[in-house]
């Protein structure tokens, strides 16, 4: 039984398609990764996914529930929750009220889904206990990566999509967040991952999408990480080399 | 100079500069909101006294009950003008400048409407406490003045409280500050939009009614309180609603400053030559931008 069932979809911007019939789907308790260069269509595909671009052809199901017709703010409530490329984080608001606002609609769109609260998240990423007051843009990169991911957290979603969590950051603070995805796999959560780095999304995901021009080129099945990333002519063509360290 | 009519101009700065600021914290709420220079505000201020003078003379109703529906026919023109108007051209999108147009358009029809319904009569609500003055020291002043800075004071707390203290208002500020990030978090920003031009004309509206028993309402009344409430926004910087409480109490307190220098005709040339110096000034208001955190 898949969470997220993607078939045949097309969406872009201005009626323009960026994506060309995209298929892909997340399992329940999977982590499930989507890899490709700049300008693959992997943001894109979020955005379609989040309902911030309208779906032109295809379909987008959630569960037995097609996500055409509802509105992006109620997407929440069928257990979405995504952290968008950039964050988009509240930034003039504290942490805390970023993170009541996230609890509050959570609660009120998902009655009954609770799974996450604020002493959780804050268990989660501790640096937070002692950064609640402070506003969202005073805090580093990767702190607000954390508060991204805690605030996608409370809303307590059955799939959480998470849009190149590791760009821009220090190494140490992708491990910080590395390990962060690992507990929430463990803990069952579904996961969309968008990455760029290719061991990366090897560590945090059971398979993998490579998408190159708006379409999925290529499947990483489970137990194909090793064998895809020793294939220079596919990391090449795909990824334009960009395969990042092997760790 | 004379210390007692130092006091009265002050005590009469003070009571404009809380209207310029209510109509100031209106254009500024809505500006914070949706980013739409609303040049409608001071129309909010028209209806809402017209409303409640209607209310009040010809329908007979209690003075509060006319005063709150003052208000909130204010409140209802702004989620009209949201509704009708904003939204439709949000979809097909239109630049930030045709809403400026656009609001100035519907002040004018508002304007030109009061005119054709209720003709060129200015007409005056009874304040609260009648006519009665207060001596503070040997300056007077009109009860009725106290209490619209009181009722205005209390209004800029709720204001700030709801802002700040509740779900729905973190989550239009939430919308104002990032539009994507509230919709994935699960917020209505077309809602938010709406109601922030309901906020916008309740205050507009409620501002009306506290200064229609100071200065008569009629037809021409919305348009010189847009721009002095625009020169108390301006002032305390646009996107901090509170800034405007700032802007609009130092515009009073200097424009009834300069009347005892000048002949009161002036009194307008002044706040807008302080307006333009300020914006040349200080781009950003008299808090400048590190004032604007959460506001």
């Amino acid at each position: 039984m898949s969470v997220l069932d993607i078939t045949n979809l097309e969406a872009g911007y201005g009626g323009m398609p960026v994506l060309h019939g995209v298929a892909l789907s997340v399992g329940r308790n999977e982590s499930v990764a989507v890899i490709g260069a700049n300008g693959s269509g992997k943001s894109t595909l979020v955005r379609a996914i989040c309902g911030l671009i309208p779906i032109l052809a295809g379909e987008v199901r959630l569960g037995d529930v097609s996500l055409q017709a509802i509105p992006a703010h109620l997407r929440v409530g069928r257990g979405i929750a995504a952290v968008l490329e950039g964050r988009h984080l509240f930034g003039e608001l504290s942490v805390r009220d970023n993170l009541r606002l996230a609890a509050a609609h959570g609660a009120r769109l998902r009655p009954g889904a609770r799974r996450f609260d604020v002493a959780q998240v804050g268990a989660l990423f501790p640096f937070l206990g002692g950064r609640m007051d402070s506003a969202v843009e005073l805090l580093s990169g990767g702190e607000q990566q954390m508060v991204a991911i805690a605030r996608a957290l409370l809303l307590n979603p059955d799939l959480l999509i998470l849009d190149e969590p590791s760009t821009g950051l220090a190494p140490k603070v992708v491990r910080e967040i590395m390990a962060v995805i690992a507990r929430l796999r463990e803990s069952g959560m579904s996961i969309l991952l968008i990455e760029q780095n290719v061991a990366l999304a090897a560590e945090c995901a059971d398979r993998a999408y490579v998408m190159a021009v708006g379409r999925v080129v290529h499947e990483i099945h489970a137990g194909q990480w090793s064998t895809f990333r020793q294939d220079e002519t596919l990391l090449r063509a795909y990824l334009g080399g960009a395969a990042g360290p092997a760790s | 100079m004379d210390l007692t009519l130092l006091l009265q101009s002050a005590l009469a700065g003070l009571t404009n500069g809380f209207v310029y600021a209510l109509i100031g914290l209106g254009l500024s709420v809505i500006f914070r909101g949706t980013r739409i220079i609303n040049a409608m505000q001071g129309e909010f201020a028209l209806i809402g006294g017209m409303a409640s003078y209607v209310l009040l003379e010809s329908l007979g109703v209690a003075l509060p009950v006319a005063a709150l529906g003052g208000a909130v026919l204010g409140g209802i023109t702004g989620v009209l003008v949201e509704a009708v108007l904003v939204r439709p051209m949000r979809r097909r999108g239109a630049s930030e400048e045709s809403y400026l147009l656009l609001t100035l358009g519907v002040a004018f029809a508002i304007s030109a409407a009061v005119l054709y319904f209720f003709g060129r009569d200015a007409r005056l609500l009874p304040g609260i406490g009648g006519e009665a003055s207060a001596l503070f020291f040997d300056a007077a002043i009109r009860v009725h003045a106290i209490w619209l800075i009181v009722i205005a004071s209390a209004v800029m707390a709720l204001l700030w409280l709801f802002y700040h203290r509740t779900v729905v208002g973190l989550s239009m500020m939430a919308a104002s500050v990032d539009e994507q990030g509230a919709t994935t978090v699960g917020i209505n920003v077309p809602l938010m939009r709406t109601l922030t031009f309901l906020l916008g004309g309740l205050v507009g509206g409620l501002a009306g009614v506290l200064v229609s028993p100071l200065i008569t309402i009629h037809y021409e009344m919305g348009l010189l309180l847009t721009l002095k409430g625009f020169a108390a926004a301006i002032l305390g910087g646009l996107a901090n609603p509170f800034g405007a409480v700032v802007g609009g109490v130092t515009l009073g307190l200097v424009e009834s400053g300069a009347v005892l220098y000048f002949a009161s005709g002036y009194k307008d040339v002044v706040s807008m030559v302080i307006l333009i110096v300020i914006m040349i000034v200080m781009p950003n208001g008299m808090l400048g931008r590190g004032a604007r955190k959460g506001g």
